[in-house]
């Protein structure tokens, strides 16, 4: 734990083999983040190079490495004007510390994408190795992995059979050269151009991600992966994922994010557009631990058509500032949309999450449940739409967020927006705030519990709502998490 | 700004199709969405017309402050924004329907201030504007109010003294006669260990934008109606502000039923611990109408409580009712006791409503906080329940929605006052349900 390093810093100092007691003595700010466990950084050539700022060059030549047919480059070339044009949000959380100008859009960390970890450079092999990602893999705990390392996807693999099949799994850039047609069709078409102003930066500049799509009844039975880790200081990854379900299939989804700690931020600016088509369900499930210097605003909505399930599982515990609300939109009868939403918020860490369900089409459901819990003066806050459009008719939705507050300096707040066009339907929304009571802990203290102990019990009960809908290696990991975080949170 | 950002702006640059795949509006999949995504409007318009409404940049500040607490106040009309549907204050409300009250000068007339009963132990007096008991209660809150605080020349001040305890209530109503925009301003004070309970009823025509003070005296207890029952074509935006003193205790109902549009926004700050405050709401918003309520609570002190239910029932074409219930619970405010609730009731095709209750919580040492909002038609089973005891349908139903909106009725205790009401309810239940 005590070798991580740092990078060469931007002045062009070279504290090289700075220890992480340092960076906490040059950055007060950072106690007590000391407990993250990803936060090495890997030795970096192309980072440092690689340039700062966006403009329509940058965007140019993202395009042109990338050699991508003419329509896509005018669609970045687009999204580049939104995102000049328009304005931050004006609420949420503070984002006045993002320098744009100061961001790198592009960094390539390898030149071939490998097929098996051993083809990968050293260093990106010992991160994902640290990770436990080629393990999982070996031990047939996922079905297929994809890899991002800044930019770029570098490791992907998919299991034979559900190639056979006809599953396609692959990085979006190489999708895109080999599957065009389904980017004609729907790249950019749940999450347009400019729909606000990250997803449009996004669409300017993005790179890397994941494509996947299910034929007709296929069922992936065990979930694809896919991992994402930023080594660059000041560095941006927008990645860009599409998930097309065709009619009565399933597939599960998962993604996990890490990056290093640095005394500048970084930011991670993500689109997810999910199809699922007739009678199809897709699972989507985000484990974010980033560290506390990284920005994370992602933009993630799916198109739920007839009898179609959307399930978002989104689990926020790192970043500095997190800005997501995945959405359904159901336009067809009878589909269905669920957020399962849970966030940490610790110290210096501003989490508003949420999710956003708009029924457009009759006999439509959705259900809402979040979980947050700050602690050691950490924000967290649940925002969140239910939209019922005229038409929608006997609809149903139903809103739960419950927060934890473990100490008295932590803040909790909740903005559930409701905006109801049709009569006929039921809409409930219900939210309590509760503190961690003296009698808990007392009760499980007399029964011989140490303090912390008895308070991570107290969390691991109130998340286990959630806990147990993901696959049990991250319920393992989610529950250790907490472990961590309580941590030095009493007294 | 540059051609290109105006090509734009309308979605109809040269190339919508570059290779045949088309990168303009037409790879929108969701419908009432443009390229620009949410088509945030506050009226019903839907389709893909890229009809959002551009302010030029720099309308909004950069630094976010979605929270309460910050929210802006002066007694100048000028240090508002102008209004705008992008304002999240304002997002909802028809600008064009104020009829100018946050932007002419407000030289029309005010409502005549008319005492039915009650006058004795308490005293209504017309007061210039330089009196010592305005402007106690608070600071406008938005440019509406501060417009009305900036034109207004004389005051009704109504004032219960210390160690009163009234044992009328004091019947006020509030007759408007001009459509001409004009401001009004009115204060209730209680002294020290009093009680009191006032009822101010709206009625007739205007454009009135109003500010209303409750100065509640220390132990002293409050009751105030508000009751809006304005002609149809009338426009009320009413700023009602509340301060607390130590163990005060207000009860404040809200009733508002007529008017083309009315915007009340009460707001409560505890000025020490152990204050009290219960706010209660009917709206019934008809064809066309649109009825908002914000409220506010601000508890910046300790072991204060806070209870609010606010109801609705909505029906016809164009019906728009708003409800957004602010509770803020500052750093100092430890064992604050808070729960909010608000329920709608949507009759027939047609209306809109908009439920936001925020909660924003900043200490952990709190005895509880919570809200709850719903949204929905006639529940069957209470309805089945009362069938299956052999009541029709039509009673059934007459039943469950009297139930609903009495409970709001209740908590007056003016009888006559309580009976007019629910008469007034049952005309426009009766233009629902024939």
């Amino acid at each position: 734990m005590t070798e991580r390093t740092v990078p060469a810093d931007t002045a062009g100092n070279k504290p090289e083999d700075t220890v992480i007691s340092e960076i906490l003595e040059m950055n007060p700010e950072l106690e007590g983040i000391g407990q993250y466990q990803y936060g090495w950084a890997d030795k970096n050539d192309a980072g440092a190079s690689a340039r700062r700022g966006v403009d329509a060059d940058v965007v140019r030549d993202i395009s042109g490495k990338k050699s991508e047919p003419e329509w896509m480059l005018n669609l970045r070339l687009k999204g580049l004007k939104f995102f000049d044009r328009k304005p931050m949000p004006t609420w949420g959380a503070d984002l006045s510390g993002i320098d744009f100008d100061n961001i790198k859009y592009f960094v390539r960390s390898t030149e071939q994408q490998a097929g098996s970890w051993e083809e990968l450079p050293e260093d990106i092999r010992n991160t994902y190795e640290k990770l436990g990602i080629p393990e999982a893999e070996r031990n047939r705990l996922v079905a297929g992995v994809a890899a991002q390392y800044e930019s770029e996807v570098v490791y992907h693999q998919i299991r034979e059979d559900l190639e056979r099949q006809g599953v396609i799994f692959m990085d979006t850039d190489t999708a895109l050269k080999e599957h065009p047609e389904f980017f004609e069709e729907y790249f950019g078409t749940v999450i347009p151009v400019g729909d606000n102003k990250f997803a449009a930066l996004n669409t300017a500049v993005w790179s890397g991600g994941s494509f996947v799509y299910v034929p007709k009844g296929v069922h992936v039975d065990i979930p694809l992966q896919a991992y994402f880790r930023i080594n660059t200081e000041n560095m941006g990854q927008f990645e860009r994922t599409l998930i097309i379900a065709d009619e009565d299939s399933y597939v599960h989804y998962i993604e996990g994010c890490t990056a290093p700690i640095y005394k500048t931020d970084s930011l991670h600016s993500a689109v997810v557009e999910i199809i699922c088509k007739k009678n199809a369900r897709v699972r989507y499930t985000t484990i974010q631990n980033w560290s506390n210097n990284v920005y994370n605003l992602v933009t993630k909505r799916a198109i739920a058509h007839e009898g179609a399930t959307m399930e978002w599982v989104d689990g926020n515990i790192g970043s500095k500032v997190t800005q997501k609300y995945p959405a359904v939109y159901m336009t067809g009868e009878h589909a269905r949309g669920e957020t399962l939403s849970i966030a940490f918020a610790g110290e210096g860490q501003h989490q508003d999450t949420g999710s956003k369900m708009v029924h457009i089409a009759p006999n439509t459901s959705s259900s809402i449940v979040s979980k947050s819990v700050a602690r050691n003066g950490g924000r967290s806050a649940y925002r969140g739409l239910v939209q019922v459009r005229e038409g929608a008719k006997h609809s149903k939705s139903n809103v739960v967020c419950d927060a934890l507050l473990v100490d008295t300096i932590s803040r909790s707040d909740t903005y559930p927006y409701v905006d109801i066009r049709e009569d006929d339907v039921t809409m409930g929304h219900e939210a309590t705030v509760s503190r961690v009571s003296e009698e808990q802990l007392f009760y499980l203290m007399q029964r011989g519990m140490a303090e912390e102990e008895a308070m991570a019990m107290i969390v691991r009960g109130f998340v286990e709502p959630i806990a147990r809908e993901l696959p049990m290696e991250y319920a393992l990991e989610l529950n250790r998490l907490i472990e961590l975080q309580m941590e030095g949170s009493v007294g | 700004m540059s051609t290109t950002d105006q090509t734009v702006r309308h979605g109809k640059e040269a190339a919508d199709k570059v290779d045949g795949v088309p990168t303009g509006e037409d790879r929108v999949a969701i419908p009432g969405m443009s390229q620009e995504g949410e088509v945030l409007q506050e009226g019903r318009n839907q389709a893909g017309e890229p009809e959002i409404k551009h302010t030029k940049h720099g309308d909004i500040s950069g630094v976010p402050d979605s929270s309460r607490a910050g929210r802006f106040s002066s007694y100048k009309v000028e240090e508002f924004p102008k209004l705008t549907s992008k304002l999240e204050d304002w997002r909802f409300t028809p600008l064009k329907r104020l009829k100018g009250l946050d932007e002419t000068e407000l030289t029309g007339a005010a409502p005549a201030v008319e005492v039915v009963s009650g006058e004795g132990q308490v005293t209504v007096t017309t007061v210039g504007r330089d009196d010592a008991r305005i402007g106690k209660a608070g600071i406008p809150e938005d440019r509406v109010s501060a417009n009305a605080w900036s034109a207004f020349s004389e005051a009704t001040v109504i004032s219960v003294p210390a160690n009163v305890e009234a044992d009328q209530p004091l019947l006020v109503d509030i007759n408007g006669s001009s459509m001409d925009p004009a401001a009004q301003h009115i204060v209730i004070e209680t002294g020290a260990n009093s009680s009191a309970l006032v009822v101010l009823r709206h009625r007739g025509q205007a454009v009135l934008s109003q500010n209303v003070e409750f100065q509640v005296g220390e132990g002293s207890k409050l009751t105030v109606v508000s009751i809006q029952e304005w002609d149809d074509n009338s426009v009320h935006a009413s700023a009602q502000q509340a301060k607390i003193q130590r163990d005060g205790s207000l009860k404040h109902v809200l009733i508002s039923l007529g008017g083309d549009l009315v915007r009340v926004t009460p707001s409560t700050r505890f000025a020490a611990q152990g204050g009290n405050v219960e706010m209660y709401g009917l709206t019934f918003v008809d064809e066309g109408q649109h009825l908002e309520s914000r409220l506010f609570v601000d508890h910046s002190q300790p072991r204060c409580r806070s209870r609010v239910t606010y109801k609705s029932a909505l029906q016809g074409e164009n019906a728009h009712g708003v409800w957004v219930g602010d509770v803020l619970i500052r750093a100092e405010a430890e064992g604050t006791d808070t729960y909010e609730l608000n329920r709608n009731l949507i009759l027939n095709d047609g209306p809109r409503m908009d439920s936001v209750p925020n909660l924003e919580i900043e200490t952990g040492l709190i005895a509880g906080a919570g809200h709850a909002s719903t949204t929905g038609q006639l529940d069957d089973e209470h309805l089945y329940y009362l069938m299956s005891r052999g009541i029709p349908e039509e009673d059934a139903r007459r039943l469950v929605v009297r139930g609903f909106l009495f409970e709001i009725i209740q908590q007056i205790g003016v009888e006559s006052i309580e009976e007019q009401l629910r008469n007034s309810v049952e005309e426009e239940l009766a233009r629902h349900e024939n």
